[in-house]
């Protein structure tokens, strides 16, 4: 699914964030992706939905070559891929519906159409009932969890999560890391980015260790390669896990 | 997303931006509004006194002296010949006696100047001539000449003479109008490249959220070109109200000024209005491009 092929990049202050990395992701694997902060992670990142090109290397996402896509397709490739960022990064001046349903908006779907699957994502992260509220009258933890709908809501076959725990509370960190499996087991490729320790060590799933743009260690999964229950205990309040439609990849 | 979806959302967005950055956004207004404002009024008085200029080159006169020596034969010949002329349409003489009587009705305090006194006056020949066309302004001041050069002939007045000098002028004014509204526009282009950067500074983290989830650039920068072309459209409507509003003033003043009546005759008419509309909504989608430059969208670091 994800493919790194010695890749490296050199930013043109000359700083290194990463050094000849070599991994292969498989179709509906979750992977951490730990290191100290600069690492590279976030570059590691960046590189699989074409926010930066490296230096060297090549990536194949879903056999595309992203480093050689043309730049009017790079929108195309982000709809395949669903990306949660630390700071959420929501629109604060629109609603929580406006926020969910902005990648249908540009994709054309009629407005009731919109309402359906944004209603959709926001009830698999348990938040259907705050449409109309706005990013800041949530939690941390609510923001979040808008942020994973929005990223869903198109049901990508990619999850890229970078440091998606880093701003909430160990409780909250485990209601988010909870959605992320659940997301996992519809059969989505996850990667989760973080350098919390504990939180890998209780899901116990492969771990990408990198360190000074290196990959210095790739730990495979404690639970066997196919997706699994792997949720920590405790009950989850988003609601059920059945499919929703996916809003087409049709270019707008 | 249909073109008329997508043109909804951008002037939604447009607007929202608009207000947002309201100050801004009405300093970018106000500066095209008084740049077509001022292109506008001096093409308005241009066009006018054009207009009044074709008059009088429509009605313009060769106005032909005799000398006293000449006598009816002579002033025959001289007739003959300049009814001959390329551009005479008519022509018709004036005896002395005539001219004197239309010096006293001209100046009714000067007439015993003239009263009394036969031949106070010249005869003369008043000729209708056509405008000349495009090419033959040579020619025809070389008949002009010629005709003054005549034996028999005093003094010519060719209204054409003064009528050139007022066209030189005004093709001068023109010149000037038209360099005044190539600085005026590019600085109300600046303006609005200025407001549609701030506001994409204002949205940038907006912008990185869109391309996050796949906007194209068509749907990111969409908004910014309506809403530079909003500005422009706003400056040119408030630029068109002003130009009616001086036009409806000094129309009010031509029972009483000549000059009114040469500037202000006629109102812009359907087509010119909006042209000047298109000046400024072209001057606001250009200034939106120039701000959009290929990596002011970019997310930052």
């Amino acid at each position: 699914m994800i493919q790194f092929f010695h890749v490296s990049k050199r930013f043109p202050s000359g700083q290194s964030a990463l050094d000849n990395v070599t991994l292969e992701i498989d179709r509906g694997e979750f992977c951490f992706l730990t290191g100290a902060s600069g690492a590279g992670k976030t570059t590691l990142l960046k590189l699989i939905f074409r926010e930066e090109i490296p230096s060297a290397g090549q990536i194949l996402v879903n056999r595309r070559n992203v480093s050689s896509i043309p730049q009017r397709k790079i929108p195309y490739l982000r709809r395949t891929i669903g990306v949660v960022f630390q700071d959420f990064r929501l629109i604060e001046r629109k609603t929580i519906f406006e926020n969910v349903s902005f990648l249908p908006r540009i994709l054309g779907l009629d407005a009731s159409r919109q309402k359906r699957v944004a209603f959709e994502a926001l009830r698999r992260v348990g938040l259907s009932h705050r449409m109309s509220s706005f990013p800041r009258q949530l939690s941390g933890g609510e923001k979040q969890r808008v942020a994973i709908a929005r990223s869903l809501i198109n049901e990508p076959e990619i999850l890229i999560a970078d440091e998606p725990t880093g701003n909430l509370d160990p409780d909250l960190a485990q209601e988010i890391v909870k959605l992320f499996l659940e997301i996992h087991l519809r059969g989505t490729t996850v990667i989760f980015a973080t350098h919390d320790r504990a939180l890998i060590e209780s899901v116990g799933h492969r771990v990408l260790n990198l360190a000074h743009g290196r990959l210095v260690d790739d730990r495979p999964s404690r639970r066997g390669s196919s997706p699994g229950p792997a949720a920590p205990s405790g009950e989850t309040e988003t609601g059920d896990a059945g499919g929703s439609p996916r809003v087409g990849d049709s270019p707008s | 997303m249909s073109i008329f979806q997508a043109l909804v959302y951008f002037v939604r967005e447009a607007t929202t931006g608009l207000v947002r950055s309201l100050r801004v956004s009405v300093l970018a207004i106000l500066t095209i509004a008084v740049s077509l404002f001022l292109s506008g009024a001096l093409f308005l008085a241009s066009q006018n006194l054009a207009r009044t200029v074709r008059g009088w080159r429509a009605e313009a006169r060769l106005v032909v002296y005799f000398d006293r020596a000449s006598d009816a034969e002579r002033r025959g010949e001289l007739r003959a010949r300049i009814a001959a002329g390329a551009w005479t349409e008519t022509v018709a003489e004036v005896s002395a006696a005539e001219a004197g009587r239309r010096f006293e009705r001209a100046f009714p305090s000067l007439a015993e100047l003239v009263q009394g006194r036969g031949g106070a006056l010249p005869h003369s020949l008043e000729a209708r001539l056509r405008p000349p066309a495009a090419g033959e302004a040579t020619s025809f001041a070389a008949w002009i000449e010629g005709v003054r050069a005549l034996s028999g002939v005093e003094m010519v007045d060719a209204d054409q003479d003064w009528i050139a000098q007022v066209e030189t002028l005004l093709a001068l004014v023109r010149g000037l109008g038209l360099a005044l509204t190539a600085i005026l526009l590019g600085a109300s282009v600046f303006t609005i490249a200025s407001v549609v950067r701030l506001t994409s500074f204002l949205y940038r983290d907006e912008i990185a959220v869109m391309r996050l989830v796949g906007a194209t650039e068509f749907f990111i920068r969409g908004p910014f070109y309506v809403e530079g072309i909003l500005q422009g459209l706003l400056g040119g409507g408030i630029a068109i109200g002003a130009l009616a509003g001086l036009h409806a003033f000094v129309r009010q003043k031509i029972a009483t000024s000549a000059i009114a009546g040469l500037l202000a005759d006629r109102f812009l008419g359907p087509s010119q209005l909006l042209l000047l509309l298109l000046f400024g909504a072209l001057a606001g989608w250009l200034g939106a491009v120039i701000s959009l430059g290929k990596e002011s969208l970019q997310p930052s670091a």
